[in-house]
C-alpha cells in the first residue's frame, strides 16, 4: 500500500502493454485466428482514441446541462458592482 | 439548463465525439469479423491509417501545444526585459 498512485498506473501500463506486446508479437507460441490478431495490434490506438471520445463527450455533455441560474449571476454583478462604488467612494483605487 | 450557444457547443461536441467512437469501433473492432467480399468495407481506409491517422493528429496537438508554451515563454520574457 506503500506505492504511489503514478507507481500503480505505471505498473499497470507495463503490465499490460507486455502483455500485448507478447500476443502480438506471437512470443507466446498461441495461434490466434487472424480476425483476432487483425483486432490485436491497433488495440492500444484504439483505447487511446475510445478514452479522446469519452473526455470529449462527456465536456460537451456536462457542458450542454449545466444548471445555469441566470437571474443568481445577475444578481451577483449588481452586487459586483454596488461593492466597487461603495469601495471607490471610501477611496480605494482600482 | 445551460442556455444558448453553451447547448449547441455542448451537444456539438458529444455529437462529434459519438461519430468519430462509432466510426473508428466499426473500423477497428468490426471490420475484421466481417467477410472481406462485403460492400462496407468500401466506406473504409485501409487498416494502417486506423493507427497512422491518430498518431499524426495526436503529434500535430503536441505540436500546437509546444507552440502555445514557446510563445507564451518569449512574450514573458520580453516582458521582463521591458521592465528591467
Amino acid at each position: 500500500m506503500t506505492m504511489t498512485k503514478l507507481a500503480q498506473w505505471l505498473w499497470a501500463l507495463a503490465l499490460l502493454g507486455s502483455a500485448w506486446a507478447a500476443l502480438t508479437v506471437g512470443a507466446l507460441g498461441l495461434e490466434l485466428p487472424s480476425p483476432c490478431r487483425e483486432v490485436l495490434w491497433p488495440l492500444p490506438a484504439y483505447l487511446l482514441v475510445a478514452a479522446g471520445c469519452y473526455a470529449l463527450g462527456t465536456v460537451g455533455y456536462r457542458v450542454a446541462t449545466f444548471h445555469d441560474c441566470e437571474d443568481a449571476a445577475l444578481e451577483l454583478q449588481n452586487h459586483i458592482q454596488e461593492a466597487r462604488a461603495d469601495l471607490r467612494r471610501r477611496g480605494l483605487r482600482f | 439548463m445551460a442556455t444558448g450557444t453553451d447547448q449547441v457547443v455542448g451537444l456539438g461536441l458529444l455529437a462529434v465525439s459519438l461519430i468519430i467512437f462509432t466510426y473508428y469501433t466499426v473500423w477497428v473492432i468490426l471490420l475484421p469479423f466481417i467477410d472481406s467480399e462485403h460492400i462496407i468495407h468500401k466506406y473504409f481506409l485501409p487498416r494502417a491509417y486506423a493507427v497512422a491517422i491518430p498518431l499524426a493528429v495526436g503529434l500535430l496537438l503536441l505540436l500546437f501545444v509546444g507552440l502555445f508554451i514557446t510563445y507564451v515563454m518569449l512574450k514573458n520574457r520580453r516582458v521582463t526585459k521591458k521592465a528591467q
